[in-house]
């Protein structure tokens, strides 16, 4: 069944590869055997993160730079992240609705996904559906995600190119756009030119660019995600840092997300481990610092 | 012969203490009311609440400012309301039926109603078939109009258009005008629906311009109304729309009253009219829901701060610029699907609280609206309805009859404080159109949707027969609904097909092109093209879609 | 594995756009634990089933306050013929009695009328969401 599953993905088939997604979601069984299967043909897509404060406009532009690689030709992926409830965990994914002018197009494959726990951040489970776009053979694969906290250095590592968008008027300006967010950048967009007070934010974050730790050249760039000014600019500067960039080797990432699965697990391990309660008394009561009760518990969990 | 008992007169504080002892006494724990708009209301009112002192400042005369008793001298015991029944129905012919019988029967005005295709600016050929004619009436081109119109005086009726942006029906009724020889200098009526940032934030029935676009064909429609249709009302400010997607009525009002101020700015510091020149074509239209004191409160204030702002921001000297006239339509909002005949006392309460609100022109929903479109025998009980107030009942008689009472005047001023710092919140936001941009305003109405759902779920605001004194088997008869025959509209179909095979294709394309370049220019007014296209014999559909085109079309900004 | 929250998309076919009611209804069954796609008005056919395949719902929510839900029967067919006959499709808003049969033979799923209670439809939804869910699951 999950072979059929599997050809039918690598087939490119929209079912299949929507089908496969909810197994990696859930992460269940058949979502490992079909990550399994695939995982020798992956490496064809390119991936491309947007993330930046909310409501900078990230979604609009998506939905106008997925319209400029479509008429570059290539076929495409998004997988657009909402931020769960943190009281009733449910979550209303709304990034779609601003990206309906590819509703009718088959190059095109959307997918929402709710943050779940990871507040505000990327589901561990983002990075491996953007491999089963691959799998499917979408040329471009974009990952859309809150610039909150932890996300902007999860989308970095993920993806292959991380675009931050910015915009005019949000808050204090400038000062809503954390200086993580700049440090991830390799194209820094200021968004909503269009709207009054744009250049200024553009000169403030070129200034606040050099600023930052060294590293090469970032392009900012301005667009108008309403009306496409700039997208076109915005999809050559992409392609310019891959062609700067290269391919990065497959084992990179797949050994941070190796990682990251285990110490998940060891994670739940300890959660779950008789020593824990005891060695957190015994910190409590003062007898124990911290770091010799972690110590203890490290080995405690090599011995099982 | 029993002894006739003397008692002393108290004294107010004394009988105040005592009536609070008594009161409190009796009532046992008090619950906090508030009214929709978040007002709190108290269990009585007094002179210690509203004592007249303030009188002429407050309220005045009907017929002078601050018109908190109503615009006109005589108000409802001179000319009592416009009774405004809005139609629309399946094919021009089952229009031109319907109007002439309610001509026959003594109307001077008809409203026109379009389908919901013709709000979303297509053509009949560009729809579903099943969805044609249901709600409205399919009018495409000048042939259809004219149709419709067969049999009627244009130079005698006033005609009401539900016209959005681009305002085409007005211009195939000019159009049909011209060929009957009538002159437009005798043309009378409302453009219903030139509301743009109404439909934008809470309504999206209709056909919308991107708002730059729209905000460009507003401003160049009323300028042509001005000059050439002198007889016309160009611009009607919806607060119909605001109630409906959820805003209180206070928030209902104040946001209407700050999108006629973008408008009126628009048009005085952007086009350079002068005030007087152009406030006296603004009419309002309004939501009347079943919150009966809120709402003849929200009316009286709504008056008293128009003028205010007439005079005191844009400098109008001309008493007719600062009168607030408006329509009233009781709300659909408020009717309920179980035992569906309650709707006519629900009307009737919202209607006479239009009528005490002062209202110019009114639309009694029909009780089965909230089943379907409404039938003629339920839109027959909604005139009914206003015929029993006036002549039975006697509303009309003493103007502004509820002025005066301790209650409703403290109410007022309560609402209309609500009111003016909706204002401010929306000044502060850098006016309405930023704050439909933004999306400010869509996040009101969501939050204000929602607060009262939860109140009805909560039982805290009950509604009979759906969260209480609920019966089963409520389904009443409800009569079949007309929808129209699929033959009929495949007819209606086919001739326009015919229509466009028919025309003189050059001049239609020269027309359409002069329409996008218009649109184009900085200088040309584009209603001025859509009128030189209908003449030229292109369809509503065709003009949607060129300027679509070249103005961008304005998509819903969601905000969920 | 996990468990999905139910996923439900919420959108409204044909020419109205009154979204009150669904806003409402969206935020309610976000407050009830689910995931919500929630579409603009206005959307084609076509799209709303690619929308339900991509997005790999457990039900699919009408809002109709005009007539639209006269487009529902084609929406169903039309889901059917892109293999999604299992989304059960329901709608809510405006339905006139004598309309009803002929939406429950199309196969809609509920109808929720004006005055339906929040629990109601929390309650509807997340049990065709199970149902729909666990015949996915099955067949697989
Ligand atoms: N004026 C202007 N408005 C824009 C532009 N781009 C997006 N918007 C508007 O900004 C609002 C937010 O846009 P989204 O694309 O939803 O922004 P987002 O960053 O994806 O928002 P979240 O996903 O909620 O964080 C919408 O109303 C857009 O129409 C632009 O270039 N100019
Ligand atoms: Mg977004």
């Amino acid at each position: 069944m999950t072979a059929s599953l599997v050809e039918r993905l690598l087939r490119g088939e929209p079912a299949a590869l929507a089908r496969a997604i909810t197994a990696v979601e859930t992460e269940s069984a058949r979502g490992r055997d079909i990550l399994r299967a695939v995982q020798p043909r992956l490496g064809r897509a390119r991936l491309v993160g947007f993330t930046g404060p909310p409501g900078a406009g990230k979604s609009t532009l998506v939905g106008a730079y997925v319209g400029e690689l479509r008429k570059r030709g290539k076929s495409v992926g998004v997988i657009a992240v909402d931020p769960s409830s943190p009281i009733s965990g449910g979550a209303i994914l709304g990034d779609r609705l601003r990206m309906t002018e590819h509703a009718g197009d088959p190059g095109v494959f959307i997918r929402s996904l709710a943050s779940r726990g990871h507040l505000g951040g990327l589901s561990p489970a983002a990075s491996r559906i953007a491999d089963l776009m691959d799998a499917a053979g979408k040329d471009v694969v974009i990952l859309e995600t809150v610039g909150a906290g932890q996300s902007e250095v999860e989308v970095a590592e993920v993806a292959d190119v991380a675009v931050v968008v910015c915009a005019p008027g949000l808050g204090d300006d400038v000062q809503a756009i954390k200086a993580g967010i700049l440090e991830i950048a390799d194209v820094l967009v200021v968004n909503k030119s269009d709207l009054p007070l744009a250049d200024r934010t553009r000169r403030q974050l070129k200034a606040m660019l050099q600023l930052r730790a060294a590293r090469v050249d970032v392009a900012v760039l301005s667009t108008t995600a309403t009306s496409g000014e700039g997208v076109a600019a915005l999809a050559d500067a992409v392609e310019a840092v891959w062609a700067a960039k290269g391919r990065p080797p497959p084992g990179t990432r797949l050994k941070r997300i190796i990682a990251e699965a285990a110490a998940r697990e060891i994670r739940a391990k300890i959660l779950a481990s008789p020593q824990l309660a005891a060695l957190s008394s015994a910190v409590e009561r003062g007898e124990l610092d911290v770091a010799t009760a972690a110590a203890a518990l490290v080995r405690a969990l090599g011995e099982d | 012969m029993a002894e006739p008992v003397q008692l002393p007169l108290p004294g107010f504080d004394q009988a105040r203490a005592r009536w609070r002892r008594d009161y409190e006494a009796q009532i046992g724990t008090d619950r906090v009311v508030r009214n929709r708009s978040g007002i709190e209301v108290k269990p009585i009112y007094t002179p210690d609440d509203w004592d007249g002192s303030r009188y002429m400042e407050e309220l005045g005369f009907p017929g002078a400012p601050p018109f908190t008793r109503g615009i006109y001298p005589t108000m409802h015991r001179g000319r009592t309301w416009t009774q405004r029944q809005l139609i629309g129905l399946g094919t021009p012919e089952d229009f031109n039926l319907r109007i002439r019988k309610i001509i026959a029967a003594g109307a001077t005005g008809l409203s026109l109603i379009p389908c919901n295709s013709v709000y979303r600016g297509y053509d009949v050929d560009e729809c579903p078939i099943e969805l044609l004619g249901t709600c409205g009436t399919t009018v495409n081109s000048v042939d259809d109009m004219d149709r419709c119109l067969e049999g009627v005086d244009l130079g005698r009726i006033s005609t009401a258009l539900n016209d959005p942006s681009p305002f085409t029906l007005l211009a195939l009724l000019l159009v049909v005008a011209e060929k009957r020889g009538v002159p437009w200098s005798s043309i009378t009526g409302t453009s219903n629906q030139s509301d743009y940032l109404s439909h934008f934030v809470a309504n999206h029935m209709f056909f919308r311009l991107a708002l730059p676009g729209a905000r460009r064909v507003l401003l160049d429609h009323i300028e042509f109304a001005l000059e050439k249709i002198p007889g016309w009302n160009p611009l009607s400010v919806v607060g119909q729309h605001m109630q409906q997607g959820g805003a209180t009525p206070a928030e209902a009002m104040g946001l209407t009253l700050s999108t006629a101020i973008q408008y009126a700015t628009d048009l005085i510091e952007g086009r350079g009219h002068a005030p007087d020149k152009v406030l006296p074509k603004f009419t309002f239209f309004f939501d009347i829901s079943i919150s009966f004191f809120e709402e003849v409160a929200k009316f009286r204030a709504g008056r008293r701060i128009w003028q205010r702002i007439a005079r005191e921001r844009f400098g109008a000297k001309d008493p007719r610029s600062w009168r607030f006239k408006f329509h009233g339509q009781t709300s659909g909002v408020d009717l309920t699907r179980q035992q569906p005949l309650n709707n006519i006392a629900r009307a009737t309460v919202q209607a006479m609280a239009g009528i005490f609100g002062g209202l110019q022109s009114m639309h009694v929903d029909a009780y089965d609206e909230v089943l379907s479109v409404p039938t003629e025998k339920a839109a027959k009980i909604a005139i009914a309805t206003q015929n029993i107030l006036r002549e039975e009942a006697h509303l009309t008689d003493v103007i502004d009859p509820l002025g005066g009472s301790y209650y409703v005047e403290t109410l007022t001023n309560e609402m209309e404080a609500k009111i003016e710092a909706v204002i401010a919140k929306i000044d502060a936001a850098g006016g309405m159109y930023r704050a439909c941009e933004t999306g400010l305003v869509q996040t009101m109405l969501g939050e204000s949707a929602l607060a009262f759902q939860e109140k009805v779920e909560s039982g805290e605001e009950k509604i009979v027969g759906v969260n209480a004194y609920r019966e089963e088997g409520d389904a009443v008869d409800v009569p079949a609904l007309d929808r129209p025959a699929r033959e009929a509209m495949e007819a209606q179909i086919a001739r326009l097909v015919r229509y466009k095979e028919a025309r003189d294709q050059a001049a239609t394309r020269r027309a359409l092109d002069g329409l996008a370049r218009a649109a184009n220019s900085t200088s040309d007014n584009v209603f001025g093209a859509v009128v030189e296209a209908a003449r030229a014999g292109a369809t509503h559909g065709e003009i949607c879609a060129t300027l679509r085109r070249e103005l961008g079309f304005g998509d819903v900004l969601v905000v969920p | 594995m996990t468990e999905r929250p139910p996923k439900i998309l919420v959108t409204k076919i044909g020419f109205d756009g009154h979204d009150r009611g669904s806003r409402i209804v969206a935020a309610y069954l976000r407050d009830a634990g689910m995931d919500v796609v929630y579409t603009g008005p206005w959307q084609q056919i076509p799209a709303v089933v690619k929308l339900a395949l991509e997005e790999d719902i457990d039900v699919l929510g009408i809002s109709s306050l005009a007539t639209d839900h006269l487009l529902v029967p084609k929406l169903i067919e039309a889901l059917r013929e892109a293999g999604l006959g299992h989304i059960p499709v329901v709608v809510g808003g405006i339905v006139p009695p004598e309309e009803e049969p002929a939406l429950r033979a199309a196969g809609v799923a509920a109808i929720f009328h004006p005055g339906a209670s929040r629990e109601e439809i929390v309650a509807e939804v997340g049990r065709l969401a199970r149902l729909a869910r666990a015949a996915v699951e099955g067949d697989v």
